[in-house]
């Protein structure tokens, strides 16, 4: 009994890892803009195929994956930005929306043309197969979605935190135009968080689609998701987002093992509400004033 | 005789011999356009209907020319709708390729009515073939028939009879877990466990928890593609130690693709036909086309698409030259084609045979273990 709950939460962890990569780079797009990235699911999902793309130039690269995913990403965010914010961004944020919306879409169909529509299974990035300890069966990719999501999150929190840029990034987010007065270059700042976000999701999509393949369509889902982490950790809170995420996967692997995964999934929306209800800012709080 | 005369009787002449021209053209040419998923959530079979139709329609037929534009109907009814009124304003139109996506052949269904056009299609929604609309043919087994296979299988020839049941909560989901039950009760096998799954679920570890707990002979699947292969690799990875029954998602190739061999080691699916696996050779030669002009495997619904433009194009072979006539010829006649022998049951239903195919934990390539013919 102790050894199955050992490896139900192993598996929570797992998931609620790539689930806290994915949340993460949706509240960073959130502080920096101040809208919604609807199309930060199929970024996750472009992840998944750009590192299926990778892993057939460099079918060895095994960890070093991680790294070339995440320039591409980086520079595929820098991309997004160009076309789906910049554009629009002395506009109302339900322009953002519309667009960050359509060039999902476009995504999802870059991805059935390049691709096809069929489950696909991303690279692995720690070996195939079971490390077992004591009864416990640690899946070598498991063990390293959660070393790398911990990498790039410790990381993610060491540029917030030590570094100039980040303080930058950080001042950005918080008040644009108090930063744009104190000499920081707000938009090389706002592209630099989209690359950075969507480096994060590419991430994700790399860690994900091994265990869990890859899809043109399953950006909405991982999206839905990510909202859903930040209204619980609290609207712009980063902490609040990973511990979100992680709660998702709680409900997705605990509770469903204890009642049903139909009934699992109708607790997490009702536990939603009940914190809308009863602490509508968040766990955590609200960082942004605003709610898209 | 003037010039102007023998001007005057120069352009009659010329007229006449468009209009004998156009009216021979209008009667060899005929159009069947192909209104398939191509993006969205059926995308993945709506390409290989798309595919099975497109090889079948560019075969031919001898001194007919064949119009065939494909139009990707995505995941929206109204899509469907416009593509079909957009089709049928063309001349010619004998009959329509239509979507593998029920909630789309349920929009088409009045237009085709209206229009007099028939709709062949492989779409597996029920209710398509119980609406007394003549104008649909289906030439993919309901789920009447593969899952009573599916059943009969599980009870008859593996002699399991604790059964553990996991499905889809979509509509293929719940038609083929109610088929199911039904089957395996009157089979006289016992429910031990059964759970319906959201698509979205990427986690299998808690239900097969659960489902091991519940100490079943077997488990019987009825997922879509990505969560059969999520669901079997978990089961291989835990070690569940009895046989996987799948429904038709499994027999996909792209579903096996995503597995290692080892980890199919005793699973079994149901289908209308696994091209991939021969058997005749016909289906062998269909295989080595569909991947030449693919580049990829073909599947029972790109089989099955084939063979209901086959059929079309038998009536057309026949002299059928408009949409009524190649109604009346899917409504009355017997085809044998690739799968199968299509026969309509009256609803517009063709397909009535089922296979079960296994992997032996060596390869992706399933072999055919048992078939079960129309009422038997």
């Amino acid at each position: 009994m102790a050894t199955l709950a050992a490896q139900l939460l192993l598996n929570a962890l797992a998931l609620g890892s790539a689930y806290a990569l994915v949340a993460l780079g949706f509240v960073l797009v959130i502080n920096a803009v101040g809208a919604v990235n609807f199309a930060h699911g199929d970024l996750v999902m472009a992840g998944g195929f750009v590192s299926i793309a990778l892993a057939q130039v460099a079918p060895d690269a095994g960890f070093f994956l991680l790294p070339l995913v995440l320039i591409a990403m980086a520079a595929l965010g820098l991309l997004f930005s160009a076309i789906a914010y910049f554009p629009l961004r002395s506009r109302p944020p339900v322009a953002v929306f519309i667009s960050t919306i359509a060039t999902g879409i476009m995504l999802q169909n870059g991805a059935n043309a390049l691709f096809g529509a069929a489950p696909r299974a991303g690279p692995a990035i720690a070996g195939k197969g079971m490390i077992a300890i004591e009864g416990l069966l640690l899946d070598r990719q498991s063990l390293a979605i959660i070393a790398a999501a911990a990498i790039l999150i410790g990381g993610c929190h060491l540029v917030f935190t030590r570094t100039r840029t980040g303080r930058r990034l950080r001042a950005t987010a918080e008040d644009p135009e108090l930063a744009r007065l104190s000499g920081i270059p707000v938009p090389g700042m706002i592209a630099l968080t989209f690359a950075l976000a969507t480096a994060l999701a590419g991430t994700a999509g790399l860690l994900l689609s091994n265990q869990y393949f890859v899809t043109p369509d399953e950006g909405m889902a991982l999206m839905l998701k990510a909202y859903i982490a930040v209204v619980i950790g609290g609207w712009g809170r980063l902490g609040g987002a990973l511990l979100g995420a992680v709660i998702i996967a709680l409900f997705e692997v605990v509770v469903a093992t204890l009642l049903s995964q139909p009934m699992a999934e109708g607790l997490l929306y009702a536990a939603l509400l009940g914190i809308l209800l009863v602490r509508p800012q968040g766990l955590f709080g609200e960082a942004l004033g605003r709610r898209a | 005789m003037t010039f102007d005369t023998i001007a005057a009787r120069l352009a009659l002449c010329l007229l006449a011999a468009t209009l004998v021209s156009g009216s021979s053209h209008a009667a060899d040419t005929i159009r069947i356009p192909v209104l398939v998923p191509l993006t969205g959530i059926l995308a993945l079979e709506g390409t290989s209907q798309r595919n099975g139709a497109v090889l079948a329609l560019d075969e031919g037929v001898p001194n007919v020319q064949i119009i065939r534009d494909v139009a990707d109907t995505a995941a929206a009814p109204e899509i469907a709708v416009n593509a079909l009124e957009r089709a049928l304003s063309e001349p010619n139109v004998v009959a329509v390729a239509a979507s593998i996506f029920g909630t789309q052949m349920l929009a088409m269904m009045p237009i085709a009515a209206e229009r007099r056009v028939p709709l062949v299609t492989i779409s597996g929604t029920a209710k398509l073939t119980e609406m007394g609309n003549p104008y649909v043919f289906r030439f993919f087994p309901t789920d009447a028939v593969v899952k009573r296979a599916q059943a009969r299988y599980v009870v008859e020839e593996l002699k399991r009879t604790r059964v553990a049941l996991v499905y889809q909560t979509t509509a293929y989901g719940q038609s083929g877990q109610q088929h199911l039950t039904e089957n395996l009760k009157r089979l006289g096998a016992t429910l031990v466990f059964e759970e319906g799954l959201a698509p979205t679920v990427k986690e299998m570890l808690p239900v097969l928890t659960k489902a091991k707990a519940a100490n079943p002979d077997v488990l019987v699947l009825q997922l879509h593609s990505g969560p059969t292969a999520l669901l079997i690799k978990q089961a291989a990875a835990m070690n569940l130690g009895v046989p996987i029954v799948a429904g038709s998602a499994m027999h996909q190739p792209s579903t096996a693709a995503l597995l290692e061999p080892a980890e199919l080691k005793g699973v079994c699916a149901e289908s209308s036909a696994s091209p991939i696996s021969g058997g005749s050779p016909g289906i062998e030669r269909f295989a080595q086309t569909y991947r030449a002009k693919f580049g990829a495997e073909p599947d029972a619904f790109a089989l099955a698409q084939y063979d209901g433009m086959r059929m079309v194009l038998a009536a057309v072979a026949k002299g059928a030259r408009d949409a009524e006539s190649v109604r009346a010829f899917l409504a009355s006649s017997s085809y044998d084609g690739l799968a199968m022998t299509y026969r309509s049951d009256g609803t517009g239903n063709m397909a009535h045979d089922a296979v079960i195919l296994c992997y032996d934990g060596t390869s992706r390539v399933p072999a055919i273990v048992k078939r079960y013919a129309a009422g038997r």
